[in-house]
């Protein structure tokens, strides 16, 4: 019995694979042909390439076009980053609803030589070399947003990686003094209600035509772009909050120094 | 003439030397069966193979400012790379509970003392 239902899933799967083969194939025969303009995407395109410079400030046209003309998509990815967050903050958490304390066991290794990992003389030094460098260059990233490839997603990610980096190097103890759960609660919030007030304000007055009274600055100054630099920077906060809180739930079941769960024990 | 002749026959041998060494690392990293074998594979793709690519596209290309970058990028991967394995096989080694089955020297010793 068992035989033939593998072999009748096989052959589905099979007929399903070739059934979707052909139903992209028949969708790229549909496609203009290279080099020929696409009458139904040139209008934004145009309005992009053309007017981008002046209306959003941003020498890069893709900064310009996530964070000035669909900011709203944005604004949309970095809450769902947010709700990402809570949700593993929610599952993973040890406090007392969650009864985390009988499952300690799950989050240390038994072996007592393991916790000498965190004194490994080879990855602390490749930390102390390391860091500064990978701090800056996430800075970088996040603040030429406007000006070169890059912006918020990516100098977040770069920033949220020497967090774990330092974690791993020196220790939670060592970031904990620092980066708590309260710290990290505050600035994602911060950030993404900082992001969608600014954006807000310049949707309600664009719709109404209004001025906004937010200067777009000379093209190619760092401080240009208008809104696009604050909210690249809000923007970065909250991946490096969300990569590094990731890590440190999944790692140990809690963001910071677990003072509930201490005082239980 | 002559010299550029030279010139590419050592990028030519250094460019498959590094091809080598990089499909050595992805055929190990694929079909090795334990942990710190693959770990190890992966790290000849890592480390010689990118420096062999580094030498031969220096040779053919001399000094300016990209090779100049190439060769930053391949410092920090040198400077990377080994010691994500070595964290990596140090976590292998605390955490694995069969990891006496794959090392034979250990368990020799065991049975000597």
């Amino acid at each position: 019995m068992k035989k033939v239902f593998d072999r009748f899933y096989n052959l589905i799967a099979v007929i399903c694979c070739l059934l979707l083969i052909g139903v992209l194939l028949y969708a790229v025969s549909l496609l203009p042909s290279y080099g020929e303009e696409n009458p139904r995407s040139v209008e934004v395109v145009e309005r992009y390439v053309e007017h981008g410079l002046e209306e959003t400030g941003a020498t890069n046209i893709v900064a310009g076009m996530i964070l000035d003309y669909r900011a709203f998509d944005t604004l949309g990815e970095s809450h769902v980053l947010f709700t990402a967050l809570i949700c593993v903050i929610i599952l993973l958490g040890k406090d007392k609803k969650n009864m985390r304390r009988e499952y300690d066991s799950y989050y240390t290794v038994e072996a007592e030589s393991y916790h000498l990992l965190q004194t490994d003389t080879i990855v602390r030094l490749v930390g102390y070399v390391l860091l500064p460098g990978l701090f800056l260059f996430g800075i970088y990233i996040l603040l030429n947003g406007q000006l070169s490839p890059g912006g918020g997603f990516s100098g977040g990610a770069i920033m949220g990686a020497a967090l774990i980096i330092f974690a791993v190097a020196f220790g939670f103890e060592t970031v904990d003094r620092v980066f708590t759960e309260k710290l990290l609660k505050t600035v994602t919030f911060v950030a993404l209600s900082f992001y969608s007030f600014a954006k807000g304000y310049v949707f309600f007055t664009g719709a109404n035509g209004i001025d906004n009274h937010i200067p777009k600055g000379v093209p190619g100054a760092i401080l240009s772009g208008g809104l696009i630099l604050p909210l690249d920077i809000a923007v970065g906060f909250v991946v490096a909050c969300t990569m590094f809180g990731f890590y440190s739930l999944f790692r140990r079941g809690s963001i910071g120094h677990d003072i509930t769960f201490m005082d239980q024990q | 003439m002559t010299g550029g002749w030279i010139g590419f026959w050592i990028t030519a041998v250094l460019m498959l030397a590094g091809m080598l060494a990089f499909t050595a690392g992805v055929i190990g990293a694929n079909r090795f069966g334990f942990a710190l074998n693959r770990m190890h594979a992966a790290g000849i793709g890592d480390t010689a193979g990118l420096f062999l690519v580094f030498l031969a596209v220096w040779v053919a290309e001399g000094i300016h400012m990209d090779t100049v970058k190439l060769g930053l990028i391949v410092f920090f991967m040198w400077f990377t790379s080994p010691v994500s394995s070595h964290f990596l096989s140090q976590i292998e080694y605390y955490t694995n509970p069969g990891l006496y089955q794959f090392l034979h020297r250990e368990k020799q010793q065991k049975g000597d003392a």
